[in-house]
């Protein structure tokens, strides 16, 4: 008799125990939090800071196939892009401030007004070697000088070990940046 | 009035200019729901007859001029042209005799639509894959296009470097 006088109640007790957590005490309040915070999610994600899957070898060992990461779109608000940044580089030219769904990640190792080549795997900059602690492999590039344009920046992924045909790398205009990868 | 029917006001408003834009779309919009029907007729499933082949090598010419010119310059790969909506057609069906199956989307395009509303340009990341393999392709491509007898048609598509 017991058990079946105190079944619904603590049924009820549940419920009202699994609502509370679910929509919390004033489920209004909840509401409003729970839109604030998509809100926030949807502007910091789609506008601010970009996640990104890398897909490819190029930019191994920094970065692994597969891994995610973000490109922070404010990096470059207040300063230019500098040498050694990893940077988020748009296929189309920009449309406002709309965020691309694709971009190439890749390593500013020139920037506008210097001269850049390879010769037997490093990199020259206006004709002095460039120190490159992130890059591993064994590479033997070898290309013409390039001189960069006012608005232009030179970026290469971190991997030279693959052939040189096959890795997407030369001069990037200055509006095509993105932002910087965060880390 | 109480809020309930202003709120209900609002709701028939936003659905009405919703229909209007629906069923009046400017260029940009038409030209955005041709490239995503190009991107469809381009991507094809596996295990394909014939005719289903011929007919979706037939559905992605349609979307080109008669006159088209194509021009793919990929780094690593010969420069390649097609002229003509019987080349895009032929080099359609070739490609869905060689490849099991695949999957072409332009998840970022640029619309610019010229003055007069008969001719557009139209900045593309094109990503092409095939389903089941990791490597993906990814290429700008810039298209050209013109108004004739009310459709959107290619009549200019060339690859672009994106990096110099």
């Amino acid at each position: 008799m017991t058990e079946t006088k105190s079944g619904p109640r603590q049924e009820r007790r549940s419920g009202s125990w699994l609502r509370t957590l679910a929509l919390g005490r004033n489920p209004k309040t909840t509401l409003i939090r729970a839109a604030i915070l998509a809100l926030v999610c949807v502007v910091v994600f789609k506008c601010l800071l970009l996640p990104v899957r890398v897909e490819g070898i190029s930019m191994t060992p920094t970065y692994a196939d597969g891994a995610i990461h973000f490109v922070n779109r404010l990096a470059y608000l207040r300063r230019e892009p500098r040498r050694g940044d990893v940077v988020g580089i748009r296929l189309t030219p920009p449309n406002g401030w709309s965020a691309p769904h694709i971009m190439y990640l890749k390593r500013i190792i020139g920037l506008p007004g210097e001269t850049i080549s390879f010769a037997d795997g490093r990199v020259l900059v206006n004709g002095r070697i460039l120190d490159e602690p992130y890059e591993k492999g064994p590479s033997n590039w070898n290309t013409d000088a390039v001189t960069l344009g006012a608005d232009e920046c030179f970026v290469v992924g971190d991997n030279r070990s693959m052939a040189k045909e096959d890795h997407e790398f030369g001069r990037a205009e200055r509006n095509r940046i993105v932002g910087k990868a965060l880390w | 009035m109480k809020w309930p029917r202003f709120f209900l006001l609002a709701v028939v408003v936003a659905l009405a200019a919703w229909a209007w834009v629906a069923l009046h779309p400017d260029s940009e919009r038409q030209i955005r729901r041709r490239l995503e029907g190009l991107a469809h007729a381009a991507s094809f499933g596996p295990n394909q007859g014939y005719l289903a082949k011929l007919a979706g090598a037939q559905s992605l010419a349609g979307f080109c001029a008669t006159n088209v010119e194509v021009n793919i310059d990929v780094p690593g790969r010969q420069e390649h042209g097609l002229a003509g909506r019987e080349d895009i057609q032929q080099a359609a069906l070739a490609m869905r005799a060689s490849a099991r199956a695949l999957t072409v989307t332009f998840p970022d395009v640029t619309v610019q639509v010229s003055a007069d509303q008969q001719s557009a340009v139209a900045d593309l990341t094109l990503q092409a894959q095939v389903p089941g393999e990791h490597d993906m392709i990814v290429q700008e491509v810039k298209a050209t296009l013109q108004k004739i007898d009310g459709q959107w048609l290619i009549v200019k598509a060339e690859t672009v470097r994106t990096l110099k």
